[in-house]
């Protein structure tokens, strides 16, 4: 696979994130018109998707600056609230650390949980960067284009926040996590990253996520160590 | 201030994305850490899928009368029946709306 024309890697990684793409459509359209109604600027709005480029930290921010929350509290949150994307570089690092600087910048700004998802699963001898970038700028303006959309659309679309868009979102990731489950750990891991995860969000904690997720993490770590102790 | 936010906010997650990719950052993966980060897609997935399926305006929605919990059941099926990403992402949404309005 290194040894892949760039154009082909790059056309293939793009279209393995098109169905991902396609299922953010209704967070994006909602980041675009919850801005808009925040009474954001087009302009900022737009900013958001262009410079911040992360879903959840976008409409958790929106719907802060929107109760009037403070720049630190914001900040403070949005630190927290992506966290994950710390674990997700450490994963990555021996395929993207070795890269030239711009590539290292450019993968970088565009790691996301589904860019994630798609180019772990390669390793050093498999990955090709072109096949991360199409995946990356697959991602990255699709984002922004029904970004733009929630913009000119705006308030026009009453109650889109009512409709249970965010559903997308559950089932793309339950799509990508169903094959992964092959073993007891990985059931384990699931298991317990989902039960902490309804634990810690039903007492409100802001970084309850990826404290779910590490806990998750953990435990089927733990789990695959006893099984080859006891192996 | 809206682009204040904006620009902490780009710096932020920026950090997150970038810290760990940095070839001068002094740390070497040995084999027990790449096996725990090997957990990370389903552990963080399943973590960020988790309120959306079963936070219900600050409140928790463990039933069966749960629409985003039937239709997330029935995209496992989709997904070990079928292996394919956007069929089971479109058929559970169409069900979604089906177990929402039926409900």
């Amino acid at each position: 696979m290194p040894t892949t024309l760039p154009r082909v890697a790059f056309t293939r990684g793009a279209i393995a994130c098109l169905p991902l793409t396609l299922a953010c459509a209704p967070w994006g359209l909602l980041a675009g018109s919850t801005a808009i109604d925040a009474q954001l600027t087009p302009l900022q709005s737009q900013g958001l998707s262009v410079f911040v480029f992360a879903g959840a930290a976008q409409l958790v921010a929106i719907g802060m600056i929107k109760g009037g929350a403070s720049v630190i509290s914001i900040l403070l949150t949005t630190l927290l609230l992506t966290s994950q994307h710390l674990l997700y570089a450490m994963h990555l690092r021996p395929l993207v650390s070795p890269l030239p600087v711009r590539w290292r910048f450019g993968l970088g700004f565009l790691l996301t949980d589904e860019f994630f998802a798609l180019v772990s699963p390669y390793d050093q001898k498999t990955f090709s960067r072109w096949y991360a970038l199409g995946v990356g700028l697959c991602m990255y303006l699709g984002w922004n284009l029904f970004t733009l959309l929630g913009v000119i659309l705006g308030k026009s679309i009453p109650g889109l926040d009512q409709l249970g868009l965010e559903f997308s979102i559950a089932a793309t990731f339950i799509a990508l996590i169903t094959p992964v489950v092959r073993n007891v750990p990985t059931v384990i891991c699931v298991a317990v990253s989902l039960l902490s995860v309804v634990l810690f969000s039903h007492w409100q904690w802001e970084s309850a996520i990826v404290l779910a997720g590490l806990a998750g993490m953990a435990a089927g770590y733990v789990c695959k160590r006893l099984g080859e102790y006891f192996a | 201030m809206i682009w204040m936010i904006i620009a902490g906010m780009t710096l932020i997650l920026f950090f997150n994305r970038y810290l760990f990719l940095e070839p001068r950052l002094p740390i070497r993966l040995n084999r027990r850490v790449k096996e725990f980060l090997g957990f990370a897609v389903p552990g963080m997935l399943t973590a960020i899928c988790g309120p959306i399926i079963f936070v219900k305006d600050h409140g928790l929605d463990l039933g069966p009368g749960n629409p985003y919990l039937l239709a997330g059941l029935c995209a496992i099926g989709l997904m070990l029946w079928s292996r394919n990403v956007l069929l089971s992402v479109a058929l559970s949404m169409g069900l979604f709306y089906l177990f929402r309005w039926w409900l």
